[in-house]
C-alpha cells in the first residue's frame, strides 16, 4: 500500500484513459447532473446478483458492476484478467494483484477534480445542516477547505504586506476624534468594533450591499472595521459615520451631547434595517441579519391572575436590558447579599453596595400590579388583580445591560451615581424562564449546574459617563485578547487594569457568551 | 429478487435520481461529526493500524474491524432522524 501507486496501473494508462476515467467518475461515482443521476440510479446494480448495496465496484476495463462484499467483482477480475476496479461509493481504485486500494497520483488528481465539479453542481441545492453563524446569510455551500480563487491569488500577489497577530499586538485599537460632543458615538463604536462576532462578520466581507445610494450604514460599518484593523495608529475621523447617523436617526442630529444608550439602539436599528435594504419589511419577525443573530434576545412576560392563577405569557424581542438603580424614584427593595445569584457570580459586596445581579434579581422579581391596574383575565372573564414577572426566554449572544442613571421624571432630572459592582463573568441561569419554572415546581435549591455552559457570559466592554446630566463625557473600556483592557477616551487609548474597569461606575455593560454552539 | 429487495432497489433509485441521497449523506455526515462518532471511529482505526502495522494493513483489514463497531456506535437519535427524513421524502414522492 505504497503512496506511489502500483505498477499494475501502467497497463491501464493507455490511449484515452484519462477521459474514460473521468466519464466513470461523472456518471457512476459523483453524479452532478440530473441526467447522470438518473443513469446512475438505473444502472448501478450488480451484474451478477442485482443488489445495489454490498460496496458496488465497477471494472475499469469493461462495463461490469459487481458486489465487493459478495466477491462478484473479484470473480470477474479473475476470469477476465481485469485487474482494476473502482469503488462506486468513494471513488477509490482497487488493484486485484496488490489486493488493496492503490493511490496513483494522476488518478487521484482526476478524482479530486471530478468530485469538486459534482459538488459545485449540487452546491446550490444543499442547505448545509452544519451551518455556522456566518454562512447562514449566504447560499448553501458544501463545506470544503479554503483554496484561493484566481482573483484572490492575484490580490495576494499585489499586496505582499503581511501582518502577524501576536498576543501583545494592538491591532484593532484606534482612537476616534471627537467631532463636537460626539464621545457618545465614539464609545459605542469602540464597543461594536470589539464585539468578536461582529468583527469576524465584517472582516470576512459578509455584507453584500444592495443599496443604490451611498447611505448604507452597514457599508460604513464595514469601512470602519477596515480602518480599525488597518494598523494605522493615528486616530480615525468618523465624519461619514456621523453624517449617516444624522441622516437616518434625526433625533440624534445636532452638536449637543446625546445619550450613548440611545445611540446604541438607534445604530442597531438602522443596521438592522439597512441589512437587507428593506426587504425584510414584509417579515420583521423572521429577520436573520447579523444584528439579530448577535444582539436579539427574548424577554418573557408572565401575568398571573391572583384569582384563578391562570398565566398569560408573551415573549418580546430585546436588544438590551434597562435596569433600575437604587436611589431612583422607583422603589428598589434592598436585597440581602448572599442570596440566590450573587454567590454564583462572585461579585464583591463592598459594605452593602449594589451588584449587577441585585439589579437583575429586581428586574426578574414578581411584581404585584395593584388594584388600580387590574388586567382582564381570560380565565375568569373579568378584571382581576395580578402579578407580573419578567424572565429571559432566549439569551442573545451579546447581552447589553443599561444602568438607568439618567432620571427624567416630572419632578427632577438628575444623574444617579450610585456605585454598582459588576462581575467579569456572569451566569444568567437564575434569571432564565426555565429556572423560574423549576423554582415554581418546588425545586427551590437551584444547585448550580457547572456543566451547563450555555448561560455564561464574559465582560468585554464598559461605557462610562463622567459628569452631570448637563455636561458630561463618555469613555469606554474594551477588552482586547483574553485579559488585556484598554481605556478609550476619544482619540486617546491607554492600557487599563482589570481593577480600573471593575471600579468604574458603569453605564452600559457589554457581555459576550462564553460558549457558542452551532444552530 | 424478493419483493423486499425490489422495494429497496426502487426506493434507492428514487433517492439517487432526485439527488436526495446525496443530501441525506450530507446530513448524516454532519450529525456523525457533531455527536463525536467520527472521532471515536478515527481513534479505533488508529488502534487497528497500530496493531496490524502500518506497512501491512490493508483497507480490507480496516473495513472488517471497523464496520461492526461503526454500525453499533451510531446514536439512536441519528438513526431516527434519518428514518424520518426518508419517510418524509417518500411521502412527498408517493408515486412509487
Amino acid at each position: 500500500m505504497s503512496p506511489a501507486g502500483c505498477s499494475h496501473v501502467n497497463g491501464y494508462k493507455v490511449d484515452n484513459w484519462k477521459q474514460n476515467l473521468r466519464v466513470i467518475y461523472q456518471c457512476f461515482v459523483w453524479s452532478g447532473t440530473a441526467e447522470t443521476r438518473r443513469r446512475k440510479a438505473k444502472s448501478c446494480i450488480c451484474h451478477m446478483c442485482g443488489a445495489h448495496l454490498n460496496r458496488l465496484h465497477s471494472c475499469l476495463y469493461c462495463v461490469f458492476f459487481g458486489c465487493f462484499t459478495k466477491k462478484h467483482i473479484h470473480e470477474h477480475a479473475k476470469n477476465k484478467r481485469h485487474n482494476l476496479a473502482i469503488d462506486l461509493l468513494y471513488g477509490g481504485i482497487y488493484c486485484f494483484v496488490c489486493q488493496d486500494y492503490i493511490y496513483d497520483k494522476d488518478m487521484e488528481q482526476i478524482a479530486k477534480e471530478e468530485q469538486r465539479k459534482a459538488w459545485k453542481l449540487q452546491g446550490t441545492a444543499f442547505l448545509a445542516s452544519h451551518l455556522t453563524f456566518f454562512v447562514s446569510t449566504g447560499i448553501g455551500e458544501k463545506y470544503t477547505t479554503w483554496e484561493p480563487t484566481k482573483r484572490e491569488l492575484e490580490l495576494l500577489r499585489h499586496n505582499p504586506k503581511r501582518r502577524k497577530i501576536t498576543t501583545n499586538c494592538t491591532i484593532g485599537l484606534r482612537g476616534l476624534i471627537n467631532l463636537g460632543n460626539t464621545c457618545f458615538m465614539n464609545c459605542i463604536v469602540q464597543a461594536l468594533t470589539h464585539t468578536p462576532l461582529l468583527r469576524d462578520f465584517f472582516l470576512s466581507d459578509r455584507h453584500k450591499c444592495e443599496m443604490q445610494s451611498n447611505s448604507c450604514l452597514v457599508c460604513e460599518m464595514s469601512q470602519l472595521f477596515q480602518e480599525f484593523y488597518s494598523g494605522h495608529r493615528s486616530p480615525h475621523i468618523p465624519f461619514r459615520l456621523l453624517h449617516l447617523v444624522w441622516t437616518h436617526a434625526r433625533h440624534l442630529a445636532g452638536y449637543e451631547q446625546q445619550d450613548a444608550h440611545e445611540f446604541l439602539i438607534a445604530a442597531l436599528d438602522v443596521l438592522h434595517r439597512h441589512y437587507d435594504n428593506g426587504k425584510k419589511a414584509n417579515n420583521p419577525n423572521h429577520c436573520n441579519c447579523i444584528i439579530d443573530q448577535i444582539f436579539t434576545g427574548g424577554l418573557q412576560s408572565d401575568v398571573t391572575c391572583q384569582v384563578c392563577h391562570g398565566v398569560s405569557t408573551t415573549i418580546d424581542p430585546f436588544w438590551d436590558i434597562s435596569l433600575d438603580l437604587p436611589g431612583s424614584s422607583t422603589p428598589f427593595w434592598p436585597l440581602s447579599p448572599g442570596g440566590d445569584g450573587s454567590t454564583v457570580n462572585g461579585e464583591s459586596h463592598l459594605s452593602g453596595s449594589t451588584t449587577l445581579t441585585d439589579c437583575l434579581r429586581r428586574f426578574t422579581r414578581p411584581e404585584h400590579l395593584g388594584s388600580s391596574a387590574k388586567i382582564k383575565c381570560g380565565g375568569c372573564h373579568s378584571y382581576q388583580e395580578s402579578t407580573k414577572q419578567l424572565t429571559m426566554k432566549k439569551l442573545p449572544i451579546v447581552a447589553c445591560f443599561h444602568l438607568k442613571r439618567f432620571e427624567h421624571s416630572a419632578k427632577l432630572r438628575r444623574k444617579i451615581t450610585t456605585y454598582v459592582s459588576f462581575p467579569l463573568e456572569l451566569d444568567m441561569t437564575p434569571f432564565m424562564a426555565s429556572s423560574k419554572e423549576s423554582r415554581m415546581n418546588g425545586q427551590y435549591q437551584q444547585t448550580v449546574d457547572v456543566l451547563n455552559n450555555d448561560n455564561k457570559y464574559s465582560l468585554f466592554a464598559v461605557v462610562n459617563h463622567q459628569g452631570t446630566l448637563e455636561s458630561g463625557h463618555y469613555t469606554s473600556f474594551i477588552r482586547q485578547h483574553k485579559d488585556q483592557w484598554f481605556k478609550c477616551d476619544d482619540a486617546i487609548i491607554t492600557k487599563a487594569s482589570i481593577k480600573d474597569v471593575l471600579d468604574s461606575e458603569g453605564y452600559l455593560l457589554f457581555y459576550h457568551k462564553q460558549f457558542l454552539e452551532y444552530e | 429478487m424478493s419483493k423486499d429487495s425490489q422495494m429497496r432497489a426502487a426506493i434507492n433509485q428514487k433517492l439517487i435520481e432526485m439527488g436526495e441521497r446525496e443530501r441525506l449523506k450530507e446530513v448524516l455526515r454532519a450529525k456523525l461529526v457533531e455527536c463525536g462518532w467520527k472521532d471515536q471511529l478515527k481513534a479505533h482505526c488508529k488502534d487497528v493500524i497500530r496493531e496490524k502495522g502500518l506497512e501491512h494493513v490493508t483497507v480490507e483489514d480496516l473495513v472488517t474491524e471497523v464496520t461492526p463497531k461503526g454500525r453499533a456506535l451510531v446514536p439512536d437519535s441519528v438513526k431516527k432522524e434519518l428514518l424520518q427524513r426518508i419517510r418524509a421524502f417518500l411521502a412527498q414522492h408517493a408515486t412509487l
